[in-house]
């Protein structure tokens, strides 16, 4: 594990990637581009909304051949080409949205291309859920202490 | 490995597990036990100042998460952290790493069709 996800409640990715952030940053915003990459093997992504602003709604449904999920969320902060952040819950069958979860896409100009960091947290941060968000982590930065014993 | 979308058999557990900490006087129960090790209820009431019943209350809230187990020993009923009670956290972050890892590939194989080739110069 890398020194950056010592957060239990956050995984971090981070990609050098050889294209522009606007080349990368269309593909996160454009429904048809979006769905050429989202879904995994087996499955394909049907974009059903995506409002690209803040406070704009988003959702995807993946439709594999026996069975479909769906995951939504909220645009909480649209910076073109820079950054991205947006809420994230799947749905059960049913519709109901779970815990709601929160992505960062950083896009940052890097030589030949795009340094990519990709933060999704557990907890959602904006909308002045900071506080809250410290107290868990650190409740669950212990707990993985007792785990790791 | 099939991408299986952890609405069904994770999301429940998960959901228990944040509504459960969602509230300052659980987290805090919580950290008084991960500091203690193990506590009499009573011990766990101690420092709050709300009823024996709505400790009570929290005590069930956070044991159905599968944050906390209890053992009797003797006349004392005692709590405390279950060590795996991290264990659907972990199952979520390694899901998400997972669909993240493969859907990146997927974004950074689309981003080079799409970039325009640039003579080295």
């Amino acid at each position: 594990m890398s020194a950056a996800e010592t957060d239990e409640t956050a995984l971090r990715l981070e990609r050098l990637i050889a294209s522009p952030p606007e080349v990368l940053f269309a593909l996160w915003i454009e429904p048809a581009e979006l769905a050429r990459w989202w879904a995994p093997d087996g499955y394909k992504a049907l974009v059903d909304t995506l409002e690209v602003k803040p406070g704009g709604r988003w959702r995807i449904v993946l439709r594999g051949a026996s069975n479909s999920a769906a995951m939504s969320g909220i645009y909480r902060i649209v910076e073109p080409p820079r950054l991205l952040v947006f809420s994230w819950a799947w749905e059960d069958a049913g519709g109901k949205r779970g815990h709601g979860t929160e992505v960062t896409v950083n896009f940052e100009p890097a030589p030949g291309g795009t340094r990519l960091v990709l933060e999704h947290r557990h907890f959602e941060t904006s909308q002045a859920r900071d506080r809250h968000d410290a107290g868990w982590a650190a409740s669950f930065a212990r707990l993985a202490d007792i785990a790791a014993k | 490995m099939m991408f299986l979308p952890m609405t069904r058999a994770h999301a429940p557990q998960l959901d228990h597990v944040f509504a459960a900490l969602a509230d300052p006087t659980r987290r805090a129960i919580i950290e008084r036990l991960l500091a203690s090790g193990e506590l009499s209820v009573g011990d766990v009431a101690a420092p709050f100042k709300i009823s024996t019943p709505a400790i009570s209350r929290h005590l069930q809230v956070l044991e159905r998460a599968g944050l906390i187990e209890r053992r009797v020993e003797r006349q004392w009923r005692l709590i405390r952290v279950r060590a795996d009670a991290l264990a659907p956290v972990e199952t979520w972050l390694t899901r998400q790493r997972r669909h993240w890892a493969s859907a990146l590939d997927r974004l950074e194989a689309l981003a080079a069709v799409r970039t325009p080739k640039r003579k080295k110069s």
